[in-house]
Parts: C-alpha cells; structure tokens; sequence
C-alpha cells in the first residue's frame, strides 16, 4: 500500500514535525518542572545530645497506659530511639490514611508506605548516604572482614516482647540454613562467592562475619536485598525474624508430627508453607513487627487495614512517638482505571502507586475538587530499556547481530526519543541513554547520556549498510545476510505496567521502518514471559530500570544478573556469573570486564567502588547491550497526589525501588493539619 | 408449499394484483412481505453501506492508519469548513499544537490564515482497490503538493497521533469480515450438526442436544479466555485473527443448530419430505435438495441475527486483551485504546468507533428481524 | 411427569460433571501454571526468585502431577466439601468467594428485573401497535441497549457519575459500610449502589425479551379467542392483558434458565470496568494468574447455577404447558 513516494512524503513531514518537536520539547521540559519540587526530606538525629528526654503518646495507647494494659511509652521505646526530624513541623496526632491497593500481590505497596522502613540502616533523603535506621549503628570490623550492629537498647518487637541478637541469631542457624525454607543462599551473604556468618556479641550486638573484606556490607543493608528486614520475611530471609514468635513454627523446636497437625488443621499443604505465610509481614496480622504501622486485617481481604504499632521506636524531636496518623486503610481495586478514577476524585489521601502518567492532565484537572495537589517524582534511572538477548541461538544470524556492537548501536540511533517522550511522557521524561542522572555518582560523564542515544537516521543506515545487510527488498526491509530473505526481528513486551512497553515497541517498530528493520511486537502474559526467558527464546525486551541508580544493590536490569525474569539479556551468561565459570557461556570482553568489575566492588573502598561504577556505565554506554530511550522520568510511582491539608510532604521524593518511596520520606511524620 | 388461499391473508401484497400473488415466487413473496418492514429495509441499506466500506476502505482512507507523530497527539477532530467567501470551497485550517505547561493536555489551535482546501476524489498515497487495481485515487484528500496525512484530521487523532478517520476505515474491514467468516462457520457447524439432531432424532439428537446444552452452560467469558490463552503467541496477526473467529464461532453454533433442529423436526412429518422418500431419494438428496430450501430463508435470518453477537463477541475479547492486538485494527481494538479515564475525561472523539458499533449492530438486527418475518410469507 | 424430572435431573448431573472436566481443562489450557505466573509477578517488582525455589513450590502445591491426578485431588476435595486453597490469596476458596457468589447473584436478578420491568411494556407496545412509530421507536430504544458495548458505557457512566453527581467510585458499598456485618442500613446502601450495574447489564438482555415478548404476543392475538372477546364487547386493555399477556408471558419461564448465566457472563467485564465485589473480576484475575482453584471453582459454581436454571425453568415450563414434555424425545 505504500511506496517510496508516499514514504518520502512522510520523511519531509516527520522531519519537519521533529523541527518543531525539539522546540516544543524544549517548552515541555520546562513544564515539567512546575511540578517538580526540590528534593527534600526529614532527617534522622544520629547526635544522642539532641534526642528528646522525655516522651508523648498517641491519646488511645495513653488511654491504654492508663488502664494498665500498656507499659509506659519510655519503656515501650527503650533508651535509643530513632529521632527523625520532621521536614517542616512537628506534627499532631490522628486521622486516617486512605489509599488502594490491586490484590495479594501488590505487597510491596505497603513496604513502601507503612514499613516505617524497617530496614536495619537506611538511606537519607537524597539516596546517597547511608544512615543508622532500626540499628543503632554499624561498626566496620578486621578491614571489612566483619560488621557490628549495635541493637537499640530497650527495643521490643511489637508485642512487646525485646528485640536482641537471639532474633538475628535464630534467623541465621534455624531458618537461613533450613533447606528447606531457603534452598538457595542468597548472594547478599556472601562475599566474593564466600559466605558469612551471624554472631551473638552480646544481647544488643550482633556480628557479621565475612572471609574477605565486604565493605558495600551497609549499602546491602540499606538497600532493597535479600537483608532488609521483614520485607523479606515471606521467603525466609531479611536477616533476623522474631525468635519468641516463630519458633512454634519451627521443626527445630516443635516435633514434626505436631507440626504436621498444626499445618494440615490450619489448612495448609506443609509446615514450610505454614512458616512462611506466618511470618509474612502483610499475610499474618499476629506476626510481631518492628515498623512503625503493622497489619490488623490482611492483604488477602478487600481491605488491607494498618494501625501503629505501639512498640515503635519512631520518635520526633519533640519526643512524640511515631507515626502521627493511627490507621492506614488500603481498599481493594482491582482495576487500574477504577484506582485511577478514585485518587483523581479525592477518595485517597495520598496515592502514588499506580498513578498513571498518562491521566495527568486529568488529575489536575480535578485538584480543586479532590482537594489534593499533585507532584512529579522523576526518578533517577531510565525508565525505558530495550534489552538484547545476547544468548539468542535459535536463528544463529540473528544471535550474531545481536553480538554485533554496530548492530545494536544502529537501532538506538534509529529510535526517535524525542517523539516517544512526547506521547507517553509527556515530555517530562529525558531522551538518552541507560545511564542514570548525571548527579548520580556512578554516572560516567555527561557525553554518555548522548553517546549513541540520538536520533540519526543516515548514520544507522550507513552503518547497517556496513555490516553486511545492504541488501532490502521491495519494500525497503533489509535482507538477512544469509540469504532468507527479510531479516524480521521480534521484541516482547508485557502489558498493564507503569509504562506502556507495547505501544511504544509498535512506535518503535514504525521508526525501524526508515532504518529497514521489520520488528515484530509480542505482548505476552508474565508466566509466558518467563517462560520465554527461561529458553532462550526471547529476542528483544522492552522493560523498565527502576532501581539501576543504585548500580550495586540493584543491578537486576544492568547486566545479566538474574534467570527468573521477565526480560533478560542472556541467560547463559547469568549462570556463567553465579557459578564463577562452571555453568553457562563465557561472556565476551568486555561484558566479562563489566561483570568483574561489579563483583570486585562489594570489597573495596568508597572512592575504587566509585570508579568502578563509573567503569561499568561507560561500558554499557559504548556497547549498548541495552538500549535506553526515556529516562528520569515520573512514569513509574512518579506521579504523586496528596491531600492539601496533610502535612511534611516534601516538595520532591528521592523516587527508587530501594528508597521504598515513599518509605524515604518518612511516611511516619506526615499528619493531618485539620 | 403451502398456497395461500385468498390474496388478502398474503400482507404487503397489492390486493388489486390478486392473480399475481397465485403466480408469485416464493422468493418474490417474501420480498413483498419485507417491504413493509420499513426499519428493515432502511438497515438493509445501512448494512449495504457498511460492506461498501468493507471493500473501499482503502478509497476512503486518507492517512496510514499506523503513522504515529507525537506532535499530533490527541487532536480534537478537524471541521470541514464549507464556504469561503460566499462561495463553496471547502477546506479546513491548518494548525499549531503544543503542550500546556499548566495543564499538561495538548492544545491545538486552529490557523485561520492557513485555509487548506479540501478535494474530493484527490490523489492520495497508491493502494491497490479490491486488491486488483492500483490507483491512488482516495474520497477525500487535499491539493497536490500536500500530503493529506499531515494535514487532514476529519475525526481527530489518538494518542499516537494516528488519524482516526483512516484507521476507522480500515477497522471497519476487519470487524465486519471477522464477524462474516465467524458466521459462516457457525452456519455451517449449525446445520451440520442441527441437521442430523433433528433430522435422525434418537440417540444423536440426544448427544447433540446435551453437548448444545453443556456448551450453553459453561459462561463464555472464561471459556474464551482459556481457548484465546492458549493459542501460541508467536502467531501472526493474521493467524490470531483467524483462531478468533473460530473461537467465537465455536460458541455460536449452538443457537443456529437449535433453530435447523427446530425446522427439521417440523419438517420431517411434511407431506412433500415423506413422497420424496417414497419415490426413492436418497437421505442426502432429501435433505439438501427438498428440505433446506425451505427453510433457507429462516437460515439467513438467524445467520444474520448472529452477526452483531460476533461484533460484539470481538469487542469484548478486544477489551480483555484476548482479541486483535495491535498493530492490527478492528473496532475492538479502537474501543479497548479509548477505554480510559483520560480518554472520557479529556479525548472524548476516540469513543467514535463505538457508533459504528451500535449502528451496525442494530442494523444487523433489524435486518435480521425483517428477513425472519418475511421468511414465511405464508405464515404469520 | 415424576419420569420426566427425574430423566431431567439425571441429566443435570451428567452436565454438571461435564461443565467440571472442561472448567478444569480450560484453566490448564494457558501454558506454565500458577508458579511460573508467580514468579513473573515477582520478577516484575524486583524480587527474584530462584530454580531451586519455583521446584519447591512446584511440589508444595502439586504441580507437577499429571493433569488428571490433579483433577481427581480436586474432585475428592470437593466431595469433602473443602473447595481448595487459593494461591494468590493465601486462603481457602471459599473464603475468598465468600460474599461475591451472592452479591454476584444480587447483581444479576437485579438486572433481570430491570430487564423485565423494560421489556415488558416496550414488548407489549410493540405487538399491539405493530409498524406504528411507536413500535419503532421503542424497539430503537430497546435495541439500543444491546448495542452498546457495555465495558465503555459502564466507564462512562462512571465517570459521569463521578463529575455530574459526586458518586462514590465503583463498589457497591460505601467505604464505611464495606467490610461491615449485614444490617439494614447496608442492605440499603447495596440498593443505592445497583442501579447502574443492574442497568448496564439489563440493557442487553432487554433487547431479546422485547422480541419475545412481541413475537409471542403477536401470535396470541391473532387468535380466535381475542376475535372473540372483542366482539363480545370486552374493553381493548382488558382484551390484550386479561389472556394473551398471560400466555405470553410463558416462554418467559423458559428464558430464565438461560438469560441468568447470560447476564453473570455479562457481568464479569461490567463488573471489572466498575470495581464491584463480584465473582467476576475474581474469575479473570484468577485466570491470568493460573490460581487452579478458584478458577476451576467459580466457573463450576458458574455452570452449576445455570444448570440449576435451566433445570427450574424446564420443569416449570414442562408443568405449563403439557405440549412441550410430549414433543420431547
């Protein structure tokens, strides 16, 4: 249906559409930024001389205290609380916290907002430094080689029972090295390849051991890794579990038979399943917690409820105990649009998750009536990647252009940025590369934000040319080298996520038109997905990489790094990674100098880790084993609407998977005003 | 046949023509009889009209309904200005569009001095017409020189910045083939299986009846959606599109076969089926010679009455993401983009495909309706 | 006529059974099972899980048994009145259905009502004053109904609710009342909360009964018997309500067993796009994900109710009209 003639035509007119993209695009970057605050954050108070000496309570748990069904708030904290200082003022008691959620799955929905977080050291608002969170602090031992956590003196679980070293101690010998519960060893206790050990010091001192020097050992414990807490207490790991609690659970401490009887009675299919569902932050409302909110109805009913936890060891700078509001209330939808429709009507009090960029102009539409106002939260990495699947054999021509550096520079040179910003940013997002933000400490240099990450068409055919598929047929595709005629490629993509991978692969696949690509489009079913990736038969991906900013703690979509995913960039060089040469493929060059480099920087200084990260970007950007297209942008939990009158809402939020946004800005002192 | 024994009991027949009505075909009676149902003969012409559409959708086109430019996102649709000057010139204005700071929509202003001038029967891009004859001759276009696809927009443009227009045109042809092949399947799965049901009775009418029954039984939504899952998602658009139709078709079947059962079993004590077995027919001459012409007119009904369940059947699949996919078009995959807050809140012109939808489901309906009164003309 | 319901009843069973193996084939269908779509849930929000871990899980919950193993588990269950544990949910299937079956029962018998309540008259109107304007006009409007595709007019309709009138989002509940124990001022706030879905789903089926309603009426009246009590002076409402209303409305008895599941069918998209708590988002969500049990349980329970309507339905139908039991094999 179409010829040259037509296709020219449509050249002169896309070409002088992108004359006038760049201006426009140039007006929308600026407008984006009227909704882009300053970062900014509460702060944690590490100097003991500032921490308050005397305490206050929320007017029910004083009313409990009074009838003697509470000890007093100074014992409920203990001697170290954790004193955070509220962004803008101290805050009041009271109110509701109103937000929905999409089902049993969406857990990590209230991680992020109720946590507190509960992670052992966090990170400060900004995301870069590491702070002492639920730990009181963390000493660097033997170079490296080992990790005190100093406990909280007084700290109690939320049943008031005491947080020690056995709680580590108990997770580490009875429940990390059960095989049956934790059948893999996760790499975050291991250095090197070399696992470590837990120790009890004393009973608010615990020891990491390591054979060689781990020195990323606090970033692994502020980050979203296997450590983290009670986050990760579904699949058994998180560093420590409440011993007093699980221990009824355990074959170690009960008799199998009488474990087999309490599992079948409760309905379930093994005394592990039992486990894990019973020490499941958001599954068991009995299950005593550390974070600041914790669970009073479950995430498996149409509304997932959270009160405070009366134990917590939150505290302001006034001496109030944390959190200022008393319940949050997450109401199931299952449908996006319905949630959508619902924070655009002001029926949540404050919502981020699953708000979705392209109703923007509906919700502001709307902020008067909703009585809310909306902010962006650009995050730091690129929010849309294309990964090549190195490993792909099952057409050798087609795995061996994906192994060719000028054939995937070429693609990301025939990708219009700009005009996939536009549509489905916004233009808030930022054309370029996979590289994170330039004020990211990892980020190599500015040029590499451009570095093969424009759009030029005449250098991506020139250079297509080059590589033997000078050939096209009739309608302008290339011919394969082999000479099976159209060379055709095929990018999956899954649908219903935070970014819309497939309309923008169908974008995409029209842009290829004018570099003689034919791509073909597949959106698939995530347990398809998976199964795809698992054989090697996936060719392209489209994906996100949230998270990549924090290149060592999350490097999930930086470098083959896992198997079980739902894009990935060579599975065989995933099993070459973890099983240090024995299984899989060996990478090339410099893909295997990438994947040195990352290993080698869980146990060097500061200053090499940095170089090395730098190191690691540089290489992704010269090879683009992943091409980035649209990066620090709002399109992935960016996209925040807040009730005007709650107040310590920071104007920007760091926004990263590890940051837990919004668990980085301290949920536990926003409050409402009236 | 029955012969009717008085001109008057024959409606829509003119009384004074009494003798003709004894010499009419049976195919004439019918005609008159469907005459009188206004609305079904006005849906006729509807439904002529939309196959008209079906086999020119490349005529009526103007735009490639997969050329994206982001700076024409959601643009509202572009009114055809008719006069200028006095005069009959029709033409529509050029435009300038950018992104509010403040609001973030896409706002588009229309530029008077920029009078653009509408041409009918204009050069356009070169398709080939009924896939034989290549022209590049489209129903509406602009000068030469210009290039329609940038600057026509006669129903606006989706997110995409798509011309909604042409892409309508060409969803219209796959939503109307769909549901014609969707069709002949179930007519022919229909009188097949209802055939046999009613015309042997016995054992085989039962089993067929009780799998009509468990069929009808199970709710469709999830039987489609375990039959379209499982397809293998490395087939082609084409090949998606095809398993659908037999998909839906594998459900339709049912009401057809009740129907043909119903008739065969009417028919089987009729006197002219009974003397053709006696004079020595064959079963298979009897059926398909004697007694499926009788009952043609009642199988074109119901066949029409289950086109709009198939549209329908392919919107609602669409929507479920079991359907076409992009970058294929049908009206189910138009309906599925514009089902959004943003799009009822902010882009309302992409809601258009629902009309032809409803236009052409009652279309088929009334149609339908009016065929199934006539196919009897003898009767009531 | 004992003989009759009986043959009938046996038959249900029969079709019970059967609706059981192909819900549970149809869930199997989709490649990969519940882990693998586990997984992928996982790998998505960035938690991975490994080899080793998918095969635990595989075990634990017995996936990797032959397909009619699985099956026959899932029957015996059954039979012991344990329907299964959800694998989403973390709970047995009961539970999670808990509610919905009903409010999903609530919902449907809502829309059929208000589908009579529209076909009736629109159908009688029709058939007494057939080709008028009137008879037009009102078979456009009924038709309309089933035209429209209801996913976009129930978003929509949402919408406007929304901007128009301040309505609460989807649901049938207000938040307050939501997880509370049934009480009066509930039951009233589901009442307030059904119009729209009731109307959303009635439409389409309006449409259908109006030709009943028509056909049926029509041919009732061009008996002899109404020839005859209009001669005999009777008034002409009296005339067309008094019998051949009466008799038309018979065949509606036999739609009922099939106009229900048609409507739940309906309901499942209606009820997505408007967030209510019934069976159906349950169901799709339970599709995607491969959650074996719930699936396989709802469309049983699913097949089951229609069986049981058609079931009624025959037989009322049957206890009606003596034709219909004689003509049948």
């Amino acid at each position: 249906m179409k010829t040259r003639t037509f296709r020219f035509k449509l050249t002169i007119a896309l070409v002088a559409g992108a004359l006038t993209c760049g201006a426009a695009a140039a007006i929308a970057q600026n407008a984006g930024k009227s909704l882009i605050g300053k970062l900014e954050g509460p702060e944690v108070v590490t100097d003991p001389a500032k921490f308050p000496k005397t305490f206050k309570e929320a007017p029910q748990l004083a009313a409990l205290v009074k009838a003697g069904k509470l000890p007093p708030v100074a014992e409920r904290i203990g001697q170290d609380p954790l004193v955070i200082k509220p962004l803008h003022e101290v805050g009041k008691y009271g109110g509701m916290w109103r937000a929905g959620f999409t089902g049993p799955a969406d857990f990590w929905n209230g991680f992020r907002c109720c946590s507190g977080p509960d992670h052992l050291m966090f990170w400060d608002y900004t995301g870069d430094k590491v702070v002492p969170n639920l730990a009181k602090g963390l000493e660097m031992q033997d170079g490296g080689r080992a990790w005190l956590i100093h406990l909280r003196r007084g700290m109690k679980w939320s049943d008031g029972k005491p947080f020690t070293a056995d709680d580590f101690v108990f997770w580490f010998e009875d429940v990390y090295q059960n095989k049956d519960l934790v059948p893999v060893p996760s790499a975050a206790m291991a250095i090197n390849g070399k696992p470590g050990v837990v120790e009890k010091v004393d009973t608010y001192t615990v020891r990491f051991k390591f054979p060689e020097p781990y020195t990323m050992f606090p970033d692994v414990l502020a980050g979203s890794t296997d450590l983290a807490g009670q986050m990760q207490g579904w699949r058994a790991l998180g560093g420590f579990a409440p011993a007093h609690y699980m221990k009824q659970f355990h074959p170690k401490y009960v008799s199998q038979a009488e474990l087999d009887r309490k599992a079948k009675e409760a309905k379930f299919d093994s005394w592990v399943r039992m486990f894990l569902f019973k020490n499941d932050w958001a599954l068991n409302p009995e299950l005593p917690v550390l974070s600041a909110w914790k669970t009073v109805t479950p995430i498996n009913t149409p509304t997932w409820t959270l009160e405070r936890n009366p134990y917590s060891i939150f505290v302001d700078t006034a001496g109030n105990q944390l959190p200022y509001i008393d319940k949050v209330v997450l109401t199931l939808a299952e449908n996006l649009e319905v949630i959508n429709l619902r924070a655009i009507a002001g029926e949540y009090d404050y919502a981020s998750r699953h708000m979705d960029l392209g109703k923007l102009p509906v919700f502001l539409e709307n902020q008067k009536r909703g009585n809310y106002k909306v902010y962006l939260d650009p995050g730091d990495y690129c929010d849309l990647i294309i990964k090549f699947n190195l490993n792909y054999d099952a057409d050798p021509e087609i795995g061996k252009l994906f192994n060719t550096a000028d054939f995937r520079r070429a693609l990301s040179l025939g990708i219009d940025r700009d005009q996939i910003n536009e549509t489905f940013w916004l233009g808030t997002g930022t054309p370029g590369s996979m590289v994170p933000v330039d004020t990211n400490k990892y980020n190599p240099g500015p040029q590499y934000r451009k570095l093969w990450a424009t759009y030029d068409v005449k250098k991506a055919n020139e250079m297509l040319d080059k590589i033997g598929l000078a050939k096209k047929d009739a309608e302008g595709y290339r011919l394969r080298a082999d000479g099976k005629g159209r060379l055709r490629i095929e990018i999956m993509t899954l649908g219903g996520q935070f970014v819309q991978y497939t309309q923008i692969s169908e974008m995409i696949r029209e842009q290829w038109k004018k570099i003689g690509i034919d791509l073909t489009v597949q959106e698939v079913e995530r347990s398809l997905a998976l199964q795809r990736t698992a054989n090697n038969e996936q060719q392209l991906a489209a994906w996100n990489n949230d998270g990549s900013e924090h290149l060592f703690t999350f490097p999930v979509h930086v470098f083959p790094f896992v198997l079980a995913d739902v894009a990935t960039s060579g599975p065989l060089y995933v099993k070459w990674f973890h099983s240090a040469g024995a299984q899989g493929k060996e990478p090339e060059p410099r893909m295997k100098e990438l994947m040195e480099k990352w290993k080698k920087a869980f146990g060097v200084s500061e200053k090499e880790r940095i170089q090395l990260g730098k190191d690691i970007w540089r290489i992704e950007a010269e090879e683009v084993y992943i091409i980035g297209v649209v990066g620090q942008g709002p399109a992935s939990m960016g996209v925040r609407v807040v009730k005007t009158n709650l107040g310590n809402i920071p104007s920007r939020m760091y926004n990263s998977p590890d940051g837990k946004t919004p668990g980085i800005s301290r949920p536990v002192t926003f409050y409402w005003k009236n | 046949m029955a012969i009717a024994t008085d001109a008057g009991s024959v409606p829509g027949a003119p009384i004074a023509d009494a003798q003709r009505v004894f010499v009419a075909s049976q195919w004439q009676l019918m005609w008159w009889r469907f005459r009188k149902h206004r609305l079904a003969v006005a849906s006729g012409i509807v439904v002529a009209g939309f196959y008209l559409v079906v086999l020119g959708a490349d005529f009526l086109a103007y735009s490639d309904p997969l050329a994206s430019e982001a700076q024409r996102s959601l643009m509202p649709p572009q009114p055809i200005r008719w006069f200028h000057d006095g005069r009959l010139r029709p033409h529509v204005y050029g435009f300038k569009g950018a992104r509010d700071p403040l609001t973030f929509k896409r706002v588009y202003q229309p530029d008077p001095g920029q009078k653009i001038p509408v041409r009918f029967f204009a050069q356009g891009f070169e398709y080939r017409f009924l896939g034989l004859i290549p022209t590049s001759r489209h129903l509406v276009g602009v000068d030469p020189g210009r290039d329609a696809s940038v600057t026509l927009f006669l129903l606006g443009t989706d997110v995409q910045g798509r011309d909604l227009w042409s892409r309508l045109m060409y969803g219209t042809r796959i939503s109307l083939t769909i549901g014609l092949l969707g069709v002949g399947l179930s007519l022919v799965l229909g009188v097949v299986l209802g055939g046999f049901s009613g015309f042997y009775g016995g054992a085989i009418d039962t089993v067929i009846q009780r799998v009509i029954e468990i069929l009808r039984s199970i709710p469709t939504i999830p039987l489609w959606m375990g039959l379209a899952a499982a397809l293998p998602r490395d087939w082609s658009i084409l090949q998606v599109y095809f398993a659908i139709t037999i998909i839906i078709s594998l459900l339709g079947w049912t009401e057809l076969a009740r129907v043909i059962r119903g008739r065969f079993l009417a028919l089987r004590e009729e006197d002219f089926v009974v003397s053709a077995r006696l004079v020595g027919c064959s079963q298979m001459r009897t059926i398909f010679v004697h007694m499926v012409p009788s009952f043609m007119s009642h199988i074109i009904a119901a066949a029409t009455l289950a086109l709009p369940a198939m549209i329908i059947s392919e919107t609602a699949l669409s929507f479920l993401g079991l359907g076409l996919r992009p970058p294929a078009i049908s009206w189910g995959v138009l309906l599925q983009q514009a089902q959004n807050v943003q799009t009822v809140a902010i882009s309302p012109w992409l809601m258009i495909p629902a009309i032809p939808v409803i236009v052409a489901v009652m279309a088929f309906n009334f149609l339908g309706d009016g065929l199934r009164d006539a196919a009897d003309p003898y009767g009531r | 006529m004992l003989a009759y319901i009986g043959r009938r009843a046996l038959l249900a069973v029969f079709t019970v059974w059967a609706i059981s193996v192909l819900s549970f084939v149809i869930i199997q269908l989709p490649p990969g099972d519940y882990v693998s779509s586990y997984i992928a849930q996982m790998a998505s929000m960035g938690s991975v899980v490994s080899d080793e871990e998918a095969q635990n899980l595989r075990i634990q919950y017995g996936l990797g048994q032959p397909i009619y193993v699985q099956y026959w588990k899932w029957m015996k269950q059954i039979a012991e009145g344990n329907f299964g544990f959800s694998m989403e949910w973390r709970r047995p299937v009961t539970e999670v259905i808990g509610e919905r079956l009903w409010l999903t029962v609530v919902v449907a018998v809502a829309a059929l009502l208000l589908t009579w309540v529209l076909a009736l008259p629109i159908g009688i109107y029709s058939a007494v004053r057939q080709y008028s304007l009137g008879d037009y006009l009102a078979t456009f409007i009924g038709f309309i109904g089933l035209a429209v595709p209801n996913f976009l007019l129930a978003l929509v309709l949402l919408y406007l609710g929304f901007t128009l009138f301040d309505a609460h989002i989807g649901g049938l509940f207000s938040p307050e009342l939501q997880d509370a124990p049934w009480s009066l001022a509930r039951a009233w706030d589901l009442c307030k909360h059904l119009p729209i879905p009731a109307l959303i789903l009635g439409l389409a089926g309006t449409a259908q009964q109006i030709r009943i309603m028509r056909a049926n009426l029509l041919d009732e009246l061009r008996r002899p018997y109404v020839v005859t009590a209009r001669s005999k002076g009777l008034s002409e409402p009296r005339v067309i309500v008094k019998y051949p209303v009466r008799m038309a409305l018979n065949p509606f008895a036999s739609t009922i067993g099939y106009t229900l599941p048609f409507i739940v069918s309906g309901s499942i998209i209606v009820s997505l796009v408007l967030g209510l708590p019934t069976v159906g988002p349950l169901l799709l969500r339970a599709l995607i994900s491969q959650d074996m049990f719930l699936a396989g349980t709802i469309v049983l329970l699913l097949g089951v109710m229609t069986v049981i309507g058609t079931l009624i339905s025959d037989i009322l139908l049957v206890w009606i009209d003596p034709r219909i039991r004689l003509e049948d094999t």
